[in-house]
């Protein structure tokens, strides 16, 4: 047997152990793999980073080996799109036992998902689609989310959507739609301020009375994230530093709910990591304005 | 649109305008949706579309880049357009989608003169199963410390266990070559001659999670292939591997190729 090529991955691997964690504080950022080496040469001054759950699902190999280095040195939470929570058809079990199998290894201090679905008929999207605002949709996604908490054994958190068409059968807004969804369940809000202002300036309602609806003590977590202005509309890309208006909604959200731990999202063309954490810096001073 | 249509028939018909653009029921879709202010109808689908369309033909090109570099990505995005419909990804996982992308391309007219490029692709795809493949071999597996314990009487009823990683890949073309020759890192002529012949390949992640593309021997790909179809020892041993087959057995033991065993009566 003749040795063809070996490809050795090297990572720094610390063997202190941060304690598990029941909550997070100040402004994270999200995990990307073209930052891995940077982080664990350096361990950057980062209060937590919120990683992609659908990107460790594999049974093994680098990826989960990276992941549990990164849980080793910091907070972490879990964020995905696979739970496909606003889909008709029955929640993935098999899916859902292969996030829990990775929480338990991983230990989050949260999990969360978006309000959306991403399939139908067990066929695949990988995209986070729009739900119409009905009743049967609420009481779909409201089922959907007790059954995914039953099975992790943990409360979770739901992020609100951005939208670039509504359907025309909707009963409710979509602040209605949400509060419905926090009223009748136990899970947590997951708030992207960045997906509010988009869909806002898309659909043409006020982003501050839709911030005004929410209840205070349900919002876990803040999402800031860049979006790409397409002219005719804005896209939520992830490739951008954060725009103002975005930033300026932040600080109102933060003034009706107070400090909220915040996410820094980044998703094309990644930039270098001091990019990013220029950004987290610039959301923890606002923090740091609140308390 | 109707007020009365269901959840489930929306997702559907959303589903059908993204992925089936002839489908006589999209005309349905578009009385169901309100397009974002400055959008028409069909603009607000086609971002969605296009954002769908786009992330998958992005993965597929992640997990086929030589593939990607042989035909050029505004072809591959070509090829992958009708795959992208007609192979509907089934799994959350999207590592999990492209698995039928090599025997896809034997029947894409457009790639036939390439006869290697099927194989590639396969190749590809077990590069891409190996680095994600658990680390350790299944419940109820000996580690091969323990085969020294067995019995001599016991010993044609062991069942030697692959890495998990471990892909076998077999191909009438020097497909190892042609990877390797569009390797980011590659240094050298770039010549591969396809008269060179086939090539017999395991893929697969070393302990330290090194990702390794080993040729091997015939006898070799016959015994490894014998032993992912789970034969016993004793059935190994009428194969023409078995000519050297403690030799064998030795390299792979060494290499972490075979991790385990199992004892069948």
């Amino acid at each position: 047997m003749v040795g063809f090529f070996v490809f050795l991955c090297g990572i720094s691997m610390t063997e202190k152990r941060f304690p598990t964690v029941s909550n997070i504080a100040g402004a994270g950022l999200g995990l990307r793999s073209s930052h891995y080496q940077h982080i664990f040469e350096t361990k950057p001054d980062v209060p937590w980073f919120e990683l992609l759950s659908d990107n460790y699902l594999g049974e093994g190999g680098l990826p989960i080996v990276r992941a549990e280095a990164i849980r080793d040195l910091y907070p972490i939470t879990l964020h995905g799109v696979g739970m496909s929570l606003g889909s008709a058809d029955a929640l993935n079990t098999e899916y859902m036992a292969r996030l829990k199998s990775l929480a338990d290894r991983l230990e989050p201090a949260y999990i969360s998902d978006h309000i959306a679905w991403v399939s139908i008929e067990g066929q695949y999207t990988h995209d986070l689609l729009p739900l119409p605002y009905t009743l049967e949709a609420q009481k779909n996604i409201i089922d959907k989310i007790s059954k995914a908490q039953d099975i992790l054994g943990r409360t979770l958190l739901v992020e609100n959507p951005s939208s670039y068409l509504m359907f025309n059968c909707s009963e409710m807004s979509e602040e209605e739609f949400v509060n419905g969804v926090l009223e009748q369940t136990d899970c947590q809000l997951l708030l992207d301020v960045n997906n509010l202002y988009v869909s806002a300036q898309n659909h043409g309602f006020n982003a501050e009375k839709y911030l005004e609806t929410l209840p205070k003590n349900r919002i876990k977590e803040i999402h800031l994230a860049g979006y790409e202005d397409k002219g005719k509309y804005l896209f939520d890309t992830h490739g951008y530093t954060v725009h103002d208006p975005v930033w300026k909604l932040y600080q109102k959200a933060l003034s009706l709910f107070g400090s909220i731990p915040t996410l820094i999202e980044w998703d094309t063309d990644v930039p270098d990591f001091d990019v990013l954490l220029g950004e987290s810096k610039k959301a923890q001073k606002i923090l740091d304005e609140v308390t | 649109m109707s007020k009365g249509i269901s959840l489930f028939e929306l997702q559907q018909l959303f589903y059908k305008e993204v992925f089936d653009a002839d489908s006589t029921e999209n005309a349905e879709f578009y009385k169901c949706i309100k397009p974002a202010k400055n959008l028409s109808g069909e603009q607000s689908v086609n971002v969605y579309k296009d954002s769908i369309l786009g992330g998958l033909t992005e993965a597929l090109s992640s997990i086929y880049p030589v593939c990607v570099k042989l035909v050029g990505e505004l072809f591959f995005n070509h090829m992958v357009a009708d795959y992208l419909k007609r192979y509907p990804s089934g799994s959350p996982d999207i590592g999990d989608y492209g698995s039928e992308f090599s025997a896809y391309i034997i029947n894409f007219e457009p790639v036939k003169e390439l006869e290697y490029l099927a194989d590639l692709v396969a190749l590809e795809w077990s590069w891409h199963r190996a680095f994600n493949a658990s680390d350790s071999p299944g419940v109820g597996v000996c580690s091969l410390d323990g085969l020294a314990g067995v019995a001599e009487v016991d010993q044609g009823g062991i069942q030697f266990v692959t890495t998990p990683s471990a892909v076998l890949v077999r191909s009438i073309f020097p497909i190892h070559q042609i990877w390797q020759v569009n390797q980011e890192d590659y240094v050298g002529d770039g010549i591969v001659n396809l008269d060179d012949g086939g090539v017999c390949l395991v893929v697969w992640r070393n302990a330290a999670f090194g990702m390794r593309i080993d040729v091997l021997s015939e006898h070799e790909f016959e015994f490894l292939q014998a032993v992912v179809d789970g034969k016993s020892f004793s059935e190994i041993a009428t194969l023409a591997c078995a000519s050297d087959l403690s030799g064998i057995l030795g390299r792979c033991m060494q290499t972490g190729l075979i991790a385990g065993f199992t004892l069948v009566n």
